[in-house]
C-alpha cells in the first residue's frame, strides 16, 4: 500500500514537472476559474443576505421584536411593559410603536399604508432610521409633523417609483391623512429618510403625542415593541431572559421575525447558488476529463509497459489521480489569489444593488467546502480515464 | 527451471482461428541463455508473453521453478513479474518523464526499497551498463542504444531470476546491438540469470547456449 502510493506520487510529480505544460496549465486555470466562480457567486449572495439582515436589524425589527399575544391586536399597558423590558439584563433600550391604517393624499396621488407612531427619544436608541435622513429633520418629541420613507414620497416621474407614491412630495409640502378611525388631518412633511430597505422606506412616522391627538385619548397600547440588546449580547439569549422575566407577549428575534416570503427568496438564492456550483463542477470534470483522456490515450503504451514490468495497477491509476490533485492544489491556490484581488476591489468599490451596497462576503467554510467538492470532482476526472486505459489488456496497450 | 507443456494459443479473428502456438513444449534450465528464432508470425512473441505471464494460453501448462504460474491471480502475477522477471522490449519503452536513474529506480520503488538502497543499487546498475554519466538524462536525451541499456538495467535492477527480451536489438545498429548482447551475456554468466531472447539475426546465434526455433507455432528443432 505505502509503496504504491510512493510510486504514484513519484510518477505524478515528475509528470507535472516534466510532462506537457499546456494541458497542465489549462487544467490549473480551469480549476482556478471554477473555484473563483463557485465562491464569487455565493459570496455576492452572502453579501446581499448580510446586507438584508443588517437592514432588517437597523431599520425594521431592531434585535428583538415584541408583538401582541395570540388573538390580541395590540399590546396593553405599554409603559409597564417597557419598564419591565428595560430592566432585563442585556437589553439596551426598548421602543414602543403604534400603527394605525391610513390613506395619505398629496395633490391627486394617494397611498394607503399604516402610519406608525413612536417616541423619538426611544426610537433613536433602537433603530438607525434617524441616521438616514436625506432631507429635513427626524421627528422630535411631541412633533406635529410627519416623517416619510423615500418610497412613500416617491418621484414626480412615477415611472421611477417601485411602489405607489405621493408623486414626489418634499419637506414642507402638505400631506392630507385620513386615518382608519375616521380622523382626518393635514400634515407638513418634516423629513424624508432613505435606508434603501424596501420595508423601512415604505413607512410613515408621527410622534407618540400626535397619535394621542389622532386617537382622542392618552394611548397606552402599542402594536410592537422594538428591543435593542447591548452590543455583544446574543438576541436569542436576551429573548429567553425576556420570557423568564414574564413577558407574556410574542417575542421574536430579528431572525425569527423575517417574514416567510423573505425566507423563501433567500432559499431561492441558495438554490441558484447550488445550481451554479453544480454547473461549475461539471465544467471542471468535463475539461479535466478530456485533457486526461487524451493524456492517458497518448500514454497507453507506457501504461502497458509499466504493467508488464510489474507496477501495480492502483499505483498507475493513482499517479493520474495524484497529478489531478497536484493540479487542484495549484488551481485552488491561484483561485484564492484571484478571490483576494477581487475582494480588495469590491471592498473599495461595492456592488451597487437597488437595496444598497453589497460587499461580497467570503467565508472560510464555504471556501473549504467548495475546494473539497472540487477535489472530489477533479479526482474523478483523473481516475476514470486512467482506470479505463489500465483495465485494458496489457499486450493490447503495449501495441499502442 | 521453466517448463511449458503442450502450449496452445489460438486467436479468434471473426470466423478465422489463428493458431499462434500449436503445442509448444520446451524446458529451459536455470542459468541458460536461450535464443528463440523463427520467421515472422511463427509465434515467438506469443511464447515469450505466455512465459512472462502477460497472457494466458488457450491450453497447456507453464511452470516456473515448480510453480504453476497459470493458476496465479492477476495481482499475484503482477507481483511475480515484479519480483522474479525482468523484461526488455523491442522499443526501449522507458517512462518519458523519468530520467535514466529514475527509470531504473522505479521497480525497486514498487518493491518498497529504501531511498538509500535504491540509490546504491541504481548507481551500480548504471555503471554496469556503462551509463554512470547519464543518470540525469531523460530518455529523449539518450541514443537508442543508451535507452536500450537503461531498459536492460531496469529489467535487472530487482535481480530477477529470468530475463525475457523480445528483439532488444531490433532498433539498434550493429555496434549498439553488440554492446547490448555483450552486456546480457556478461550478466547471464556473472549472476547465473536465465535469459530468453528472441532474435532472428544469424550473427546473434553465437551468443546463445541453445536456440529454440519456431515454425507456425511449433518447435522445429532445438
Ligand atoms: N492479439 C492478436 N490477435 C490476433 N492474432 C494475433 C494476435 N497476436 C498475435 N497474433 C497472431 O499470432 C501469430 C503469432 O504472432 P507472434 O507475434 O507471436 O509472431 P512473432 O513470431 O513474434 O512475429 P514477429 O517476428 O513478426 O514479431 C501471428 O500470425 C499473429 O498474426
Ligand atoms: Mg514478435
Amino acid at each position: 500500500m505505502y509503496s504504491w502510493i510512493r510510486v504514484s506520487l513519484f510518477l505524478a510529480w515528475r509528470a507535472i514537472r516534466r510532462g506537457g505544460k499546456v494541458g497542465t496549465l489549462l487544467n490549473i486555470l480551469i480549476i482556478a476559474m471554477v473555484f473563483t466562480n463557485m465562491i464569487l457567486l455565493s459570496a455576492i449572495m452572502t453579501g446581499a443576505v448580510n446586507l438584508f439582515h443588517e437592514q432588517t436589524i437597523d431599520y425594521v425589527t431592531s434585535d428583538i421584536i415584541i408583538k401582541p399575544g395570540e388573538d390580541e391586536r395590540t399590546i396593553f399597558q405599554t409603559n409597564d411593559l417597557l419598564e419591565k423590558v428595560n430592566r432585563v439584563p442585556g437589553v439596551s433600550r426598548a421602543s414602543a410603536r403604534y400603527a394605525l391604517g391610513a390613506t395619505l393624499n398629496h395633490k391627486s396621488e394617494s397611498v394607503s399604508i399604516p402610519i406608525t407612531a413612536f417616541n423619538p427619544r426611544d426610537e433613536v436608541k433602537v433603530t438607525k432610521i434617524h441616521q438616514e435622513i436625506i432631507e429635513g429633520d427626524f421627528l422630535s418629541p411631541g412633533d406635529d409633523g410627519i416623517l416619510l420613507g423615500f418610497f412613500v414620497a416617491g418621484y414626480e416621474d412615477q415611472s421611477m417609483d417601485f411602489f405607489e407614491s405621493l408623486g414626489g412630495v418634499r419637506v414642507g409640502d402638505p400631506v392630507e391623512v385620513m386615518y382608519a378611525n375616521g380622523y382626518q388631518k393635514e400634515y407638513r412633511v418634516k423629513g424624508l429618510f432613505s435606508t434603501k430597505s424596501y420595508q423601512a422606506d415604505y413607512m410613515a412616522f408621527i410622534s407618540w403625542e400626535e397619535m394621542d391627538t389622532v386617537l382622542g385619548r392618552e394611548n397606552t397600547e402599542s402594536t410592537q415593541i422594538l428591543v435593542r440588546v447591548i452590543p455583544g449580547e446574543d438576541p436569542a439569549t436576551v429573548k429567553t431572559r425576556l420570557l423568564e422575566f414574564g413577558v407574556q407577549e410574542r417575542v421574536e428575534t430579528w431572525e425569527e421575525a423575517i417574514t416567510k416570503v423573505v425566507a423563501d427568496s433567500l432559499e431561492t438564492f441558495a438554490i441558484i447558488n447550488r445550481i451554479s456550483v453544480a454547473v461549475s463542477l461539471i465544467i471542471a470534470v468535463v475539461v479535466i476529463g478530456i485533457v486526461f483522456t487524451i493524456k492517458t490515450i497518448n500514454q497507453q503504451r507506457q501504461i502497458g509497459v509499466l504493467k508488464a514490468i510489474g507496477i501495480d495497477q492502483n499505483a498507475i491509476i493513482g499517479s493520474y489521480v495524484a497529478q489531478v490533485l497536484f493540479i487542484w492544489i495549484f488551481g485552488t491556490i491561484l483561485g484564492m489569489i484571484l478571490l483576494n484581488l477581487i475582494m480588495i476591489y469590491f471592498t473599495a468599490h461595492p456592488l451597487e444593488f437597488p437595496d444598497g451596497d453589497v460587499i461580497p462576503a467570503f467565508e472560510l467554510i464555504t471556501m473549504l467546502e467548495n475546494a473539497g467538492m472540487l477535489a472530489v470532482a477533479s479526482a474523478i476526472a483523473g481516475y476514470v480515464p486512467a482506470w479505463r486505459i489500465v483495465r485494458e489488456n496489457t499486450l493490447t496497450s503495449m501495441r499502442g | 527451471m521453466i517448463t511449458t507443456t503442450d502450449l496452445y494459443k489460438t486467436y479468434q479473428m471473426g470466423n478465422v482461428a489463428v493458431h499462434a502456438l500449436n503445442g509448444v513444449s520446451v524446458s529451459i534450465k536455470e542459468g541458460e541463455f536461450v535464443g528463440i528464432s523463427g520467421a515472422s508470425g511463427s509465434g515467438k512473441s506469443t511464447l515469450l508473453h505466455m512465459i512472462g505471464l502477460l497472457d494466458r494460453p488457450t491450453s497447456g501448462g507453464i511452470s516456473i521453478s515448480g510453480l504453476d504460474v497459470i493458476a496465479l491471480s492477476d495481482q499475484e502475477k503482477t507481483i511475480f513479474r515484479l519480483e522474479r522477471l525482468g523484461f526488455v522490449f523491442q522499443e526501449y519503452a522507458l517512462v518519458h518523464e523519468l530520467d535514466a536513474f529514475e527509470n531504473i529506480a522505479l521497480p525497486m520503488m514498487a518493491r518498497g526499497e529504501t531511498d538509500e538502497r535504491i540509490s546504491d543499487r541504481v548507481s551500480e546498475m548504471l555503471a554496469s551498463v556503462g551509463l554512470q554519466e547519464r543518470g540525469k538524462h531523460l530518455p529523449k536525451e539518450l541514443s537508442g542504444g543508451e535507452q536500450q541499456r537503461v531498459a536492460i538495467a531496469r529489467a535487472l535492477v530487482n535481480d530477477p531470476d529470468i530475463l525475457l527480451a523480445d528483439e532488444p536489438c531490433a532498433n539498434l545498429d550493429s555496434t549498439n546491438s553488440k554492446a547490448v548482447l555483450d552486456l546480457i551475456r556478461e550478466i547471464n554468466q556473472e549472476s547465473n540469470q536465465t535469459v530468453l531472447m528472441i532474435s532472428h539475426e544469424d550473427w546473434h546465434q553465437q551468443y546463445f547456449d541453445r536456440v529454440i526455433r519456431l515454425k507456425d507455432g511449433e518447435v522445429v528443432e532445438e
